[in-house]
C-alpha cells in the first residue's frame, strides 16, 4: 500500500510539472502518456483485462495513439480506478437517467484535476482579463459533491471571480431577480459580466427575457459560457438560434459566447474561442490530444473525415487516460469540431435493435 | 431520370406533387419520385377507392381476384419481364442489399403467392373461402359472410424487398378497398405491383392506391389516418404508437411490430457431420436481409453435450460468415448502424465471459457467451450472439422477458425434443418456430406474429338460424 502511495505521489507530481509546461514536446507527451498507461495498466484491473484483449500491453504499445481507449460507457459498467474506491476523495458522477447506471470517476486527489481546470481557464477563457464578476446558472459543489461540473463553476468562481459574484441557481430554482439585478448593475456600472453554466439553464433565462421584452447591452469584456447542450432538461434550441438568442439578450457578440466541452470522464475541458460561427473549433491544453477514429475499426481517420472522438487526457490519470466517447467530430486544423451524438441507429427493416429494446425494459 | 413510385388511379402524372428522393449503394444512384398528395387529392383518393370498393371488388369473386394477384406474380418471377429487370436494377441500389440477395429473396418470396398458395392461404383462415363471394351455410345454423373493410390502410416499413406485397396481397383477399403508404426504405414494389395487377384487371386496379408522406407531418396523413376503416400497420414501437394516438377510436388498429429471432441447437445435432452444415445454415439466417427482419437470429442458443461444443460451432459460424462475406458482401453501413456494430463489439470486449471472434474490421462478428445471458439484440448487420447452455430447457425461460419482441425460433433438435421445447417457446409467446436455414423465409399461409392474416381483416355477418327460420313464415309460399 505504502509503495502504491509513493508510486501515485511520483506520477502525480510527474503530471503537475508536465501540465506546468506548456513548451513539452511531442515525444515528451508521448513518454508521459506510455508512462502513466503504464501505471493504468498496473493498478486498474478492469483496463488491464481490456488492453491485454486488446494485446496492447506497456510492452507492446510505443506510440501513445496505440494506447487502448475504452469506450465512455465502460465507466457505467466497470470500476475504472487505480485506488480503491473507497479511497478517493472525490467521486465524480454522470447525471444518467432514471434506470441507467452512472458513470464514475475516481479521483485520489484533486490536486491535478483542479490544475487542469484553473490553468486551462486562466489561459482559454480568462486570457489575461482582470477577475470578472460571474453569475453561476448551476448549484456549487456543496450542494453537488459528485458533480464534476458544479465543481468546474465553483473552481472558476472562486479563482477567477469577483467579490460580487453569485451563484443563481439555488435549492428552489433559478433566481431570476438576482440575475436581472446583476445584468442590470452591470450595465448601469459598465463593468464586465460573465454567465456561466449548463447550456439548458440558459433557455428559461432566454425565455423570461424574451417574454418581459427585456434586452442588455453587457459593457466590453462581458462573456458567456455554456456547457453540456440540452440534455432533455430543457426545450432543445438549434445552436444557431441559441448563440443569436445568448447574443441578443446580452448585447454581446456570438465571438463572446464560448462553450465548453467536457466530461465527467475527463479532467480535462475543451473550449473554442466563441461561437460566431458554429460548429466552432474546439481545443485542450498541452496534456489532452484528440483522435478521430472509425468506430467499427478505431483506426485513425484523416483530418477533416467524420468519425468519433477518442480523447487522450493525461490529467484523468486514475481512471483511464484514453477515452473512445460517442460524440462524432472531425480534426480541423486548431483542434476538432464536435458534429452532434454517436447513435446506434434503428433497424431500416423490421427488426428490433438494441436502443428500441432497453428502451422497452425501462418503460 | 427519377423512378416514379406508387400508384395513383384516377390521377395524372403531373397532376401530382413528387418528392424526390435519392438513394446510393454499389457505387450507383437511383432517384425515386414518391407521390405526394394533397389533402384535397388524398381525400378524394379514399373517396373514390372506398366507392370502388363498395361497388365493383365487392362484386368480384375471388377467383379473379386470385387471378389477378398469380398474373402479376408470375411477370415479377420472370427475369425477363421489364419489370422484374426493373427490380433487380434498383432495389439492390435503393435497399443497400447485394444483387444475389435481392434476386433469391424477390424469387423465393414472389413463389408464395402464385394461385395454389394463394388458395391455400384462403383455405388456412377460411374453412370455406366462398363466404368471402356470399352467404354461406354456418355449422352452428344460419348464414354467415365475410366482408372486408371498405377502406384499409397499409402503412408499411423496412427496407426488407417486397415485404409490402404480404399485406398488400392480404388486404385484396378479403376484397378490401386498399391504400398503402410506401416504406421510404424500399418504396418501389408495391407501386409495380400494383400497376402489375391493374393490368391484369384494371377495375381491380381502381381498388387500389400507393402513396407516400412523410410520417408524422405530411398533410395527407390526417386525411388517410382519418378515412380507413382499418389500419395495419409495420414499425417500431414508438411509430405504432404514435400512429394509433391520431385514429379515430372506431378505426380498428393491427399492428406488427419490430421483433428479434433467435435460434436454438440441440446437443444431438452437433456431431462432427451435422455441426459444419447446421453453422452454414444458421450463417445464412444471420447473413440474409443483413437481420433487418423480424425472422433473422440475433442469439443461437447452443446446447453442450454434444460431440461439437458451443464454442467449436461459434468457430464453424465465423467461418462460414466469413466465406458468405465474400459472395454476399454486407451492405455498407450508415454511420449509426456502424456505430452500432461497434457499440456492440465493445459491450462484448467488456465483458469477461465473452469471447469475441472476428477482427473490428471484419464485416461480421460472432460472441461466445458462457453466463446465463437472457435475449438481447446483437448490434445486427451480420453480429450474433452464441449462447451456450445446459439444456434446451433451459431457453424458454432465457427468452420468456422479452415476450412482446418474440416471434421466430429456429430450431434444430430431435422430433421428440423439438416438440418438448416447442410447448415451452409456445408458453413464452413464441409464434414461429422454423427449421435453420429457413429463419427468413416464412411458408406461404404462415401467421404473422402468429396472427390471422385473413381473418383479422375481415368483419362478418351472420344470419341466425332464428331468422332464416323466421322468414320462412312470410315466403310468399307460406301456408
Amino acid at each position: 500500500m505504502a509503495a502504491e502511495t509513493t508510486e501515485r505521489a511520483e506520477i502525480v507530481g510527474a503530471l503537475l510539472d508536465f501540465l506546468a509546461r506548456p513548451s513539452a514536446t511531442d515525444a515528451e507527451f508521448e513518454a508521459m502518456a506510455l508512462r502513466v498507461f503504464a501505471h493504468q495498466f498496473r493498478h486498474n484491473e478492469p483496463y488491464r483485462r481490456f488492453a491485454l484483449r486488446r494485446g496492447r500491453t506497456p510492452l507492446a504499445v510505443r506510440r501513445w495513439r496505440d494506447i487502448p481507449a475504452v469506450p465512455i460507457k465502460a465507466f457505467k459498467d466497470l470500476i475504472l480506478s487505480c485506488c480503491p474506491p473507497e479511497a478517493a476523495e472525490r467521486v465524480f458522477m454522470t447525471s444518467g437517467t432514471t434506470g441507467d447506471a452512472r458513470g464514475r470517476s475516481y479521483h485520489p486527489t484533486m490536486a491535478v484535476w483542479d490544475r487542469s481546470m484553473r490553468d486551462n481557464f486562466r489561459d482559454r477563457v480568462m486570457r489575461g482579463r482582470a477577475p470578472i464578476r460571474m453569475g453561476i446558472l448551476f448549484p456549487d459543489d456543496e450542494a453537488l459533491p459528485n458533480s464534476s461540473l458544479a465543481r468546474y463553476l465553483t473552481l472558476a468562481r472562486r479563482e477567477f471571480g469577483t467579490a460580487g459574484s453569485a451563484g443563481l441557481v439555488g435549492p428552489s430554482g433559478l433566481d431570476l431577480a438576482g440575475l436581472l439585478t446583476a445584468l442590470a448593475d452591470a450595465e448601469a456600472a459598465g463593468e464586465p459580466y460573465a454567465l456561466l453554466g449548463a447550456s439548458y439553464a440558459f433557455v428559461p433565462v432566454l425565455d423570461a427575457l424574451a417574454a418581459s421584452g427585456r434586452r442588455f447591452a453587457l459593457p466590453e469584456g462581458s462573456f458567456v459560457l455554456d456547457t453540456g447542450g440540452f440534455k432533455g432538461r430543457s426545450r432543445e434550441l438549434d445552436p444557431d438560434a441559441f448563440y443569436d438568442g445568448l447574443s441578443a439578450a446580452f448585447g454581446i457578440a456570438r465571438s463572446a459566447c464560448l462553450n465548453m466541452y467536457g466530461m465527467t470522464e475527463l479532467s480535462t475541458q475543451f473550449y473554442d474561442d466563441g461561437n460566431a460561427v458554429y460548429p466552432s473549433v474546439k481545443s485542450g491544453p498541452h496534456w489532452i490530444r484528440s483522435r478521430v477514429v472509425d468506430p467499427l475499426t478505431g483506426e485513425d481517420l484523416p483530418a477533416g473525415e467524420r468519425g468519433v472522438l477518442v480523447h487522450h487526457d493525461l490529467a484523468h490519470f486514475n481512471a483511464v487516460s484514453a477515452i473512445l466517447t460517442e460524440d462524432a467530430g472531425e480534426i480541423v486544423p486548431g483542434g476538432f469540431r464536435l458534429l452532434g451524438r454517436v447513435d446506434g441507429e434503428a433497424s431500416k427493416g423490421c427488426s428490433v435493435a438494441v436502443a428500441e429494446f432497453l428502451a422497452a425494459a425501462r418503460a | 431520370m427519377a423512378e416514379f413510385a406508387g400508384h395513383c388511379p384516377g390521377l395524372a402524372r403531373d397532376e401530382i406533387g413528387w418528392r424526390i428522393v435519392r438513394h446510393a449503394a454499389w457505387g450507383e444512384t437511383v432517384e425515386v419520385a414518391l407521390p405526394e398528395l394533397s389533402e384535397a387529392q388524398a381525400a378524394a383518393l379514399c373517396g373514390q377507392i372506398r366507392e370502388r370498393a363498395r361497388t365493383a371488388l365487392r362484386r368480384m369473386a375471388v377467383a379473379r381476384i386470385v387471378e389477378a394477384i398469380d398474373g402479376a406474380t408470375a411477370r415479377l418471377l420472370d427475369r425477363s419481364h421489364p419489370v422484374r429487370r426493373k427490380a433487380e436494377a434498383l432495389l439492390p441500389v435503393v435497399t443497400g442489399y447485394d444483387r444475389e440477395t435481392v434476386r433469391l429473396g424477390l424469387t423465393g418470396f414472389l413463389k408464395t403467392f402464385r394461385r395454389p398458395q394463394l388458395l391455400r392461404f384462403l383455405a388456412e383462415d377460411f374453412s370455406d373461402p366462398g363466404l368471402l363471394d356470399g352467404f354461406r351455410p354456418a355449422p352452428k345454423g344460419g348464414l354467415v359472410r365475410a366482408q372486408g373493410p371498405d377502406l384499409l390502410l397499409h402503412v408499411w416499413a423496412g427496407n426488407v424487398p417486397a415485404l409490402s406485397l404480404w399485406s398488400l396481397v392480404c388486404g385484396l383477399l378479403v376484397k378490401a378497398g386498399t391504400v398503402g403508404k410506401l416504406a421510404s426504405a424500399e418504396p418501389l414494389t408495391a407501386g409495380w405491383f400494383a400497376g402489375l395487377i391493374a393490368e391484369q384487371d384494371p377495375e381491380l386496379g381502381e381498388c387500389l392506391a400507393a402513396v407516400w408522406w412523410k410520417g408524422g407531418e405530411g398533410a395527407s396523413e390526417k386525411v388517410f389516418l382519418r378515412e380507413a376503416d382499418t389500419v395495419l400497420a409495420y414499425g417500431d414501437d414508438a411509430t405504432l404508437a404514435a400512429l394509433r394516438e391520431k385514429l379515430p377510436i372506431g378505426t380498428r388498429f393491427l399492428s406488427h411490430g419490430h421483433r428479434i429471432g433467435f435460434g436454438v441447437i440441440a446437443r444431438e445435432a452437433l456431431d462432427r457431420r451435422r455441426a459444419p452444415a447446421l453453422a452454414r445454415l444458421a450463417a445464412q439466417d444471420v447473413a440474409r436481409y443483413e437481420q433487418q427482419g423480424c425472422y433473422s437470429p440475433q442469439m443461437l442458443f447452443v446446447e453442450r453435450g454434444g460431440l461439437v461444443a458451443p464454442a467449436e460451432f461459434a468457430r464453424y459460424l465465423a467461418h462460414d460468415l466469413a466465406a458468405l462475406a465474400a459472395r454476399h458482401p454486407r451492405r455498407p453501413l450508415s454511420p449509426g448502424e456502424a456505430a452500432g456494430v461497434a457499440a456492440w463489439r465493445q459491450a462484448q470486449e467488456l465483458r469477461d465471459t465473452a469471447d469475441l471472434l472476428g477482427e473490428p474490421a471484419d464485416p461480421w462478428g460472432v460472441v461466445v457467451l458462457d453466463g446465463d445471458d437472457t435475449l438481447r439484440p446483437s448490434g445486427l448487420n451480420r453480429t450474433v450472439a452464441v449462447v451456450a447452455v445446459d439444456d434446451l430447457d433451459a431457453v424458454p425461460a432465457r427468452v420468456a422477458p422479452h415476450r412482446a419482441f418474440l416471434q421466430t425460433a429456429g430450431v434444430a433438435a430431435s422430433p421428440e425434443r423439438l416438440l418438448r421445447l416447442a410447448d415451452g417457446l409456445a408458453a413464452v409467446g413464441v409464434s414461429r418456430i422454423t427449421a435453420i436455414g429457413a429463419m427468413t423465409r416464412p411458408e406461404a399461409g404462415w401467421h404473422h406474429d402468429g396472427r390471422f392474416s385473413l381473418l383479422d381483416l375481415v368483419t362478418l355477418t351472420e344470419i341466425e338460424a332464428g331468422a332464416e327460420a323466421a322468414a320462412e313464415g312470410f315466403a310468399p309460399y307460406a301456408d
